[in-house]
């Protein structure tokens, strides 16, 4: 599209444009004036992304309170972080929640979407909302509930007493086991919804034609799903997989509400480090470079999740 | 290769930007001198309409809505705007705010944490000699708010901040739930209260309420542990004295103390999960026969078990208690520090007194206060008196460095679940330490 339009300007150039300006200067211009009509948004993206991380990248570097005088770190900040255990372990549990901000969530959407799509309901707008309904709460919301839920004298311990399971009831936000599928449970109840809504979307998209095709075969449902269905939501999937592994990799507020990391640090995550070395400690050297170091990990797996999900064409 | 283009100008436009921030994060050194500690000032509230921000949390500035009329009354032209946050919000933005263009005049300090060293507060040694501050008050209630010239030893030094009142963390205990297991009397050595835990036990009681969620179990460890140590060498690693550790046999004591009453069932094996807060209304409830907590939550405790509260200073040797001001400083940009010095000096007399009190919090000289006797009331200033006649009082180990609370969290949530042992957890606590003071 915009490559079209360049062409059409430049047509439009050579015929009125006095034939005197050098070819090369009428090239180079006419490339230009396509990035012109980006440059709106380019500037909000350089203003607002590029220049801040510019400068976290930048104040990484030093050694700084956030108030008072930095003096030049180098690599100390990124050495740091290497060697203090619970920072690397911080990113090991980011990477651990994509199970549960992605992987499970996805699984159940697929089987909800394939599910629903093969039964025409009439409740099903009602179902979509309650469905969707985690999504636009907002997060902190959502963990605050959460924790009572789980609390030692929450709904969640009165449920397994009321069914002669009081053996396993405990704080389970307190305990070193459970405290982290806790709150990796609160991410899938979360992204379900999202993922359920995009691949039943995309089935819908499906061309009713295969399917036809794949009965006349002679497969079963079973069959249809994975041999039409799945390949068709390809799209779908990497989309949602994009969306949930960032909020994964960049979870803060469901964690910082539910167990602010602890107990110990079996629910740290890098968020939370991030937070803590700005606000508490004063690093906020280190407190960028973990952040810059989370971002980098981040693009890493998407262009992985991209080569992954890729169209073959 | 159409996106080169783009791609070019990005990096150019990124190129530019590096270059306009490419100088150190932060203001340069400031280049006047710390305010000299000798300066000229004048006591006394200036003449004239002045007006006074004051910033604190809604727990220890809760006096203030009874002590702001009071001084208004006296100096009519002197108007004080308050506004609180809470806690953790609070401790987040105080450095932001008083390095701001429009920082408050007057503030709480929780801890000195790098208010000094980054130059964020005025010095009030000045106003310490002219208004006698030094003889007013006994030295060990000052002494958490000296700061030496590094910026960062506390105990020694300069004055910073004027205490207000106080908090004292002791051995609240449900005297109910005394009589009916047959102990006569409040514990009076380590000894008693063990025992008395043992029974408590042996009678179906929870011994102990302890809520470990936000690292409360540092508590008695600390209150063991200075007790056992004596409360002038166990202060020093407190202040950050150079050569201080935390591998002491009081700490050991009190860690390992914590670790075998949980394994004892003393205390409840989900206390990892359990706030403050909640600790506190279960033991209103009658879930727990001892309660190692703060003064702050006296109102609420008394409110709730009546004449069943009673409040001792922790057992031991010595009376010892965990315990700080509730301390206010001047900002270093504040354009009215003649009166808001002023209303420092305010914060000792006998109207902000009884406010105080009122609220929870112990005023320096408990004659200005009373109390019915067998209340909580009364057992607070018994115990305040018995801790000051022994000079007990020593700060929290949470403020040690700007990072120890968040350690102690941890490494006790470690400790009680049985995940490190006594002296890993000692080794812990003391490395974080070391990076600060070492």
């Amino acid at each position: 599209m915009a490559d079209s339009l360049a062409n059409r300007v430049a047509v439009r150039d050579r015929t009125v444009v006095a034939p005197a300006t050098p070819v090369r200067a009428r090239r180079s211009r006419a490339r230009l004036v396509p990035l012109l009509y980006t440059a709106p948004a380019l500037l909000f993206y350089a203003a607002f992304v590029i220049a801040p991380w510019l400068h976290s990248l930048w104040i990484s570097f030093w050694d700084w309170n956030g108030i008072g005088v930095a003096t030049w770190a180098g690599l100390d900040n990124y050495r740091e972080i290497l060697a203090d255990p619970a920072l690397r372990l911080s990113l090991v549990h980011a990477f651990g929640l994509i199970l549960f901000y992605s992987v499970i969530p996805i699984c159940f959407g697929l089987v909800l979407a394939a599910l629903v799509a093969n039964v025409p309901w009439k409740g099903m707008p009602f179902v979509r909302t309650v469905i969707f309904l985690p999504q636009i709460l907002p997060l902190v919301a959502v963990g605050s509930v959460w924790k009572l839920f789980f609390d030692d004298d929450g709904p969640f311990n009165a449920l397994l007493r009321a069914v002669g399971l009081s053996d396993l009831t405990r704080a389970w936000l307190g305990d070193f086991t459970w405290a982290y599928p806790a709150v990796g449970v609160v991410g899938t109840w979360v992204s379900t919804g999202l993922c359920f809504l995009l691949l039943y979307s995309g089935i819908g998209k499906i061309d009713p034609a295969l399917y036809e095709a794949a009965r006349l075969d002679g497969a079963g449902a079973i069959h249809e799903f994975w041999h039409v269905t799945m390949p068709g939501l390809r799209r779908e999937m990497s989309v949602a997989a994009t969306v949930t592994v960032i909020a994964a990799l960049a979870s803060f507020d469901v964690v910082y509400v539910m167990t602010a990391g602890g107990p110990g640090e079996s629910t740290l995550v890098p968020g939370v480090a991030i937070y803590r070395l700005t606000f508490t400690a004063g690093q906020v050297g280190t407190a960028c470079a973990l952040a810059v170091v989370l971002s980098l990990l981040t693009c890493a797996v998407m262009f992985a999740l991209n080569r992954l999900t890729r169209e073959k064409t | 290769m159409k996106s080169l283009p783009s791609v070019k100008s990005a990096l150019s436009a990124a190129a530019v930007l590096l270059a306009l921030g490419a100088c150190a994060p932060g203001s340069s050194s400031s280049d006047e001198p710390a305010a000299d500690a000798n300066a000229a000032v004048q006591t006394g509230v200036p003449s004239g309409p002045v007006e006074l921000n004051l910033i604190a949390t809604p727990e220890s500035g809760a006096a203030m809505k009874d002590i702001i009329p009071a001084f208004k009354a006296k100096h009519p032209n002197v108007k004080i705007n308050y506004v609180d946050t809470t806690y953790d919000d609070y401790n987040k933005s105080l450095n932001l705010a008083l390095s701001s263009d429009t920082s408050p005049d007057i503030v709480l300090l929780n801890a000195v944490g790098t208010t000094v060293k980054d130059q964020l507060i005025l010095n009030l040694q000045p106003y310490a000699k002219a208004y006698g501050w030094e003889t007013a008050y006994p030295a060990g209630q000052l002494n958490q708010w000296r700061v030496a010239k590094d910026g960062t030893t506390l105990g020694s030094g300069d004055l910073y901040a004027a205490p207000a009142s106080f908090s004292q963390v002791g051995l609240y205990y449900n005297k109910a739930k005394l009589k009916k297991l047959g102990i006569a009397a409040a514990p009076a050595s380590l000894e008693d209260l063990e025992a008395a835990l043992a029974k408590a036990k042996a009678g179906g009681e929870t011994p102990l309420q302890l809520g470990n969620k936000e690292g409360h179990a540092s508590f008695p460890i600390q209150l063991i542990g200075q007790s056992t140590d004596g409360p002038a060498a166990y202060a020093k690693w407190v202040f950050g004295e150079g050569g201080a550790t935390f591998d002491t046999a009081g700490n050991a004591k009190g860690a390992q103390s914590i670790t075998d009453w949980g394994t004892k069932g003393y205390y409840s094996k989900d206390a990892n999960g359990i706030d403050l807060q909640g600790a506190v209304d279960k033991f209103t409830k009658g879930d727990g026969v001892f309660f190692v907590d703060g003064s702050w939550d006296s109102k609420k405790i008394g409110d709730a078990l009546r004449g069943d509260a009673g409040f001792v200073a922790f057992p031991g040797p010595k009376a010892t208690a965990i315990g700080t001001s509730v301390a206010y400083g001047i900002s270093r940009k504040s354009k009215n520090a003649q009166a808001a010095a002023a209303f420092l000096d305010f914060l000792r007399g006998p109207e902000a007194a009884k406010a105080s009190f009122a609220q929870g919090f112990l005023p320096s000289d408990t004659s200005t206060v009373t109390a019915e006797p067998g209340t909580i009331s009364a057992d607070l200033i018994a115990a305040w008196n018995k801790v000051n006649a022994d000079d007990g009082l020593i700060g929290f180990n949470n403020n040690a460095t700007a990072t120890m609370n968040d350690t102690l969290v941890a490494e006790t949530q470690k400790l009680i679940a049985g995940k490190v042992d006594p002296a890993t957890f000692i080794r812990a606590v003391q490395s974080d330490w070391a990076k600060t003071h070492g």
